[in-house]
């Protein structure tokens, strides 16, 4: 049996409890969550919208960071006296507590610099297609994207606006 | 009895405050609030432009040129010499990170302790960490000398094999500084995406492109907002540390020297706290001119907000005050010859004006201005507290380094420091720090309007019994 065509609609809302409705009508006609976006202007939690929470790869990602970061540290402050000695002032060639300095340094660093490079990663940043977006959003707007079987276009149009939508119309890509 | 009872009610009531005062129970709509920080950036005046090309000219002379002239004739054309070899450059270092400072303090310590008066004043603050580390590594590069060979620093094997020595603190402080500086940049851009998302649908020819390529192409999905806040939440906490460790770092440039006047366990913590007092007077300066002098900015920028600096500022210069006297008392009851020589020298020595200066503006001036909370919310008092403060500090670090070298163990070569080409050069920083300010904020958004709304969607009013109080949600 062939997949049934899908289209996407993108609804705008003026308030968040508009928009939690909505979510909830779209999840009584049967969408899951994951054909579910909701685009705002401000964090907005899953709970607050009645959808699971977001998913995020940074945490890992800058731990990562902040093990290679911590190995390099470890590499300049006990490694490089090893290639070179350099006695300095009575201290040991590899002095633990000064060891330190550098290793939490590097560490931080490491982490630091990972996690915004997570960022870049998780979010497919930068982006510089075209996508489906308008700008009324930044000015507090909530829009909800979701796709839909094509053939109950009227069906989704008309829940969306007994939710309280100020625009429901079929999304399209443009850039930014 | 009854007009007495009248006037203490008049009085209460005149003490009663309007919640709707607080910026968090002032809402706007989200577009007016853009259109509103939009506008702050494109209304430009022509006084705007005077200042700015007057401080332009003072960068291409007393920076550019001036350094230039260093660069050309070797450092002799400065006033360093024996014993004296670390003058005004390293005095300007350590006071422009201690500046830096504050931003950090604000935007992390503030987040993480849910501090929400923060809100309108995290990105102004983290300014200037970032324009503030730029002069303090200008003024290293100065101190270098031969400048072009600063690249010995950097972590790498020179061609006989050897490394740069990691067990001194200079090389520690290369470390140090350079992560602040990329983390603090980095901590810097991540909130601003948001807003830059937002400059960029509101924006039309060369802004427009420069807006779409900086906010990344950023929308507001939920999963972008996750990373996002999540990339936050880790910076404000990761950071902290980082900010303790610079100054520390700073710190010990000296107190690992076996010097009278220098070798003390304390100067770690009182640097970082040193560093924290200049820092948030110079917010207290910065948010005075951009409350007074850019467009709809007293919307975002109320009395409350002076008043959360004001606190913050006499908290600081207490705990400043504690920290010096502790650095002050030990080495005076110790009874060492040459930690009380260099003391006399601070308090009866040529320079024992500045010594007393530094006092007054550190201490005396926020402990009897920043009591009065009238007086904390009045900007233009709270700002000249901030000018006296940071000429408190900067003395402050005068009087450790040149004029602590003056004094030392061998008085054959004692000798005061006369500064040269390095007043045009402090006056070419603190101009270039100015001026890059300002036009970030032709350009920036200076007000996080994301997190403004994000605060005012979780305070509300709530009625118990008579009165309407402020309530916040729990959202995060």
């Amino acid at each position: 049996m062939p997949e049934p065509t899908t289209s996407t609609l993108l609804a705008v809302f003026e308030d968040v409890d508009p928009a939690a409705n909505a979510v909830e009508k779209l999840h009584e006609l049967g969408l899951t969550d994951d054909r579910i976006n909701v685009i705002s202007g401000i964090p907005i939690q899953g709970r607050v919208l009645g959808r699971p929470g977001a998913l995020t790869n940074v945490p890992r990602i800058g731990f990562l960071g902040a093990a290679l970061g911590m190995a390099l540290g470890i590499f300049l402050a006990y490694g490089t006296p090893y290639l070179y000695p350099l006695p300095v002032g009575g201290q040991p060639i590899f002095p633990v507590p000064m060891g330190w300095i550098v290793t939490f340094e590097m560490t931080m660093l490491g982490l630091m610099g990972f996690s915004f490079l997570g960022l870049f990663v998780d979010s497919g940043f930068p982006a510089y297609t075209p996508m489906q977006y308008v700008p009324e959003i930044s000015d507090g707007r909530i829009a909800i994207l979701f796709s839909y079987p094509t053939e109950d276009q009227q069906k989704f149009i008309d829940a969306m606006k007994n939710a309280g939508a100020e625009s429901v119309a079929p999304a399209e890509a443009r850039h930014l | 009895m009854a007009t007495i009872a009248g006037s203490l009610g008049r009085r209460r009531e005149e003490e009663h405050e309007d919640p709707r005062e607080h910026l968090m129970h002032d809402p706007l709509p989200r577009g007016e609030m853009n259109a509103m920080v939009m506008d702050s950036m494109h209304t430009t005046s022509w006084k705007f432009w005077t200042v700015a090309g007057f401080l332009a000219f003072l960068v291409l002379t007393c920076f550019f040129i001036a350094w230039g002239y260093m660069i050309a004739n070797g450092l002799g054309v400065a006033g360093v010499n024996r014993p004296v070899y670390w003058g005004i450059f390293l005095a300007n270092t350590v006071f422009w990170i201690g500046i830096s400072h504050a931003g950090t303090f604000i935007s992390a310590i503030l987040r993480v302790l849910k501090i929400e008066s923060r809100r309108p004043f995290t990105r102004a603050a983290e300014l200037m960490t970032t324009f503030g580390l730029v002069q303090a590594g200008a003024s290293i590069f100065m101190h270098m000398g031969r400048v072009w060979l600063s690249y010995w620093l950097f972590p790498y094997p020179n061609e006989r094999g050897v490394w740069p020595n990691f067990h001194s603190p200079l090389m520690w402080d290369f470390l140090a500084i350079n992560t602040y500086l990329l983390c603090s940049t980095m901590y810097l851009f991540l909130p601003l995406i948001p807003d830059l998302a937002m400059a960029r649908d509101r924006s039309t020819g060369w802004r427009k492109i420069f807006y779409r390529t900086l906010s990344l192409g950023f929308r507001g999905t939920e999963g972008e907002w996750k990373n996002l806040t999540t990339a936050m939440n880790i910076f404000a906490f990761a950071i902290i540390p980082v900010m303790f460790s610079v100054h520390t770092i700073v710190s010990w440039d000296f107190a690992m020297a076996m010097r009278p006047g220098w070798s003390s366990t304390v100067f770690g913590p009182y640097f970082v706290i040193g560093a924290l007092h200049s820092g948030m007077a110079a917010v207290a300066i910065v948010l005075f001119f951009i409350h007074t002098t850019m467009k709809n900015m007293k919307y975002f920028i109320r009395a409350e907000h002076f008043n959360t600096i004001g606190m913050l500022m006499l908290l600081v210069s207490m705990a400043w005050a504690y920290f010096y006297f502790n650095d002050y008392l030990v080495p005076w009851y110790g009874g060492d010859k040459w930690n009380k020589l260099v003391q006399e020298f601070a308090e009866k020595g040529p320079l024992a004006p500045l010594w007393y200066i530094m006092l007054f503006c550190n201490v005396a001036v926020p402990w009897l201005i920043l009591w009065n909370k009238k007086w904390r919310q009045t900007p233009w008092l709270l700002a000249i507290t901030g000018i006296l403060i940071n000429v408190g500090m900067w003395l402050e670090r005068y009087i450790i380094i040149p004029e602590g070298l003056s004094i030392n163990r061998m008085p054959f070569t004692w000798r005061l420091y006369f500064p040269r080409v390095e007043v045009f050069l402090t006056i070419g920083t603190i101009s270039l720090f100015i001026l890059l300010y300002m036009l970030a904020s032709r350009i920036i958004p200076l007000v996080p309007v994301w997190e403004v709304q994000e605060g005012q969607e979780v305070h509300m009013l709530r009625r118990i019994g008579r009165a309407e109080v402020p309530t916040l949600s729990e959202l995060e």
